[in-house]
């Protein structure tokens, strides 16, 4: 069976279904912060432990961004980063493919 | 995913550095082999390992109402394996425990077992399952991608269950409590992820099939059909 935009068309139709979910979600859901899951899990370490948040420290010192501005910027990067390799990448291969 | 620095006592960051530090030499000495024996491997190293980069960058919301990222380890785990997704994995979260404070230096072997292992190995299996037989090319991407990402958010429901046992209940109550932060988040995102990498995998396919073939991740039959199918 062919199915030549069936990918295409799942994608679309899950990215769209996955936008709506958040926008009922963030218009019904009361007191959903979208915060990181990983800081949600951190709070139920403290409540687990019984150790305040702010008692937790890190065992080997860290450089933190110095804001969330920054802290953005350095998420771009990765993204950048990896959206260079896969745009060359795929660039390379339709090119060669052209030459041949 | 990541566990933050100082979230893990000390004894259990030394169990997940001691788990993950053989798994990242064996992924070292395939890559290694892999690059010698053919280049051109290189170009699709790049794709597959591009997309953990960009994937697990984006914070994206969920149906709990909190924010989680997709791991972008499928398309990896089948060109190349799990011991060598897990050094780009290793890759990337050095980058965000350096720059980003997200993770840290003593969590980096959970969230390396995690993320570029655990996750992988599951992906890595359902793979070799479902290779050689009928069962379509993108159905195959789509349940390594899907299943990877989630089982990395239920490797790191573990990790944190293990060292935090709640005090009624224990560890299996405490790994409940986990898997509801974690991995309800997770399986919307999984799911999309799965779809799009999926769809990736299609181009892939259709631009360089010489190189799946000759690194033998499908056979020429299944990747000749999936070109019909799809072109």
């Amino acid at each position: 069976m062919k199915f030549r935009y069936t990918l295409e068309a799942l994608a679309v139709i899950a990215i769209l279904a996955f936008s709506v979910i958040f926008l009922y979600t963030s218009s019904t859901m009361s007191g959903a912060e979208f915060a990181g899951s990983d800081n949600v899990g951190s709070g139920l370490i403290a409540d687990l432990s019984g150790i305040p948040l702010e008692n937790f420290k890190p065992l080997i010192p860290q450089w933190e961004p110095p804001s969330g501005e920054i802290e953005s910027c350095l998420f771009a990067l990765q993204a950048a980063v990896g959206g260079v390799l896969v745009g060359g990448v795929f660039g390379f291969w339709i090119g060669s493919q052209k030459k041949a | 995913m990541h566990i933050m620095e100082g979230f893990l006592p000390l004894q259990w960051c030394i169990v997940w550095w001691i788990i993950a530090l053989p798994c990242l030499m064996i992924g070292l000495y395939q890559l290694k082999k892999i690059l010698a024996a053919d280049r051109e491997a290189l170009p699709l190293l790049g794709v597959t390992g591009g997309f953990i980069f960009i994937l697990s960058s984006l914070k994206l919301p969920s149906v709990t109402g909190s924010c989680s990222h997709p791991t972008g380890t499928g398309l990896s785990t089948i060109s190349f394996g799990p011991w060598i997704t897990s050094v780009v994995c290793a890759i990337v979260l050095l980058f965000q425990a350096l720059f980003l404070a997200h993770g840290g230096l003593s969590v980096l072997g959970a969230n390396i077992v995690s993320m570029g292992i655990v996750g992988p190995v599951v992906g890595y299996a359902v793979y070799r399952m479902l290779r050689d037989t009928s069962v379509n090319i993108y159905l195959t991407v789509f349940l390594v991608t899907a299943l990877a990402d989630m089982f990395t958010y239920v490797t790191t429901s573990l990790e944190l269950a293990l060292a935090y046992p709640a005090e009624t209940g224990g560890f299996f109550s405490s790994f409940i409590l986990f898997m509801g932060i974690f991995s309800v988040t997770q399986l919307p995102l999984a799911i999309v992820e799965g779809i799009v990498l999926a769809l990736v995998f299609k181009y892939i396919v259709a631009l360089k099939p010489d190189i799946l073939i000759r690194l033998k991740i499908f056979s020429e039959e299944k990747i000749n059909a999936a070109r019909v199918d799809t072109s």
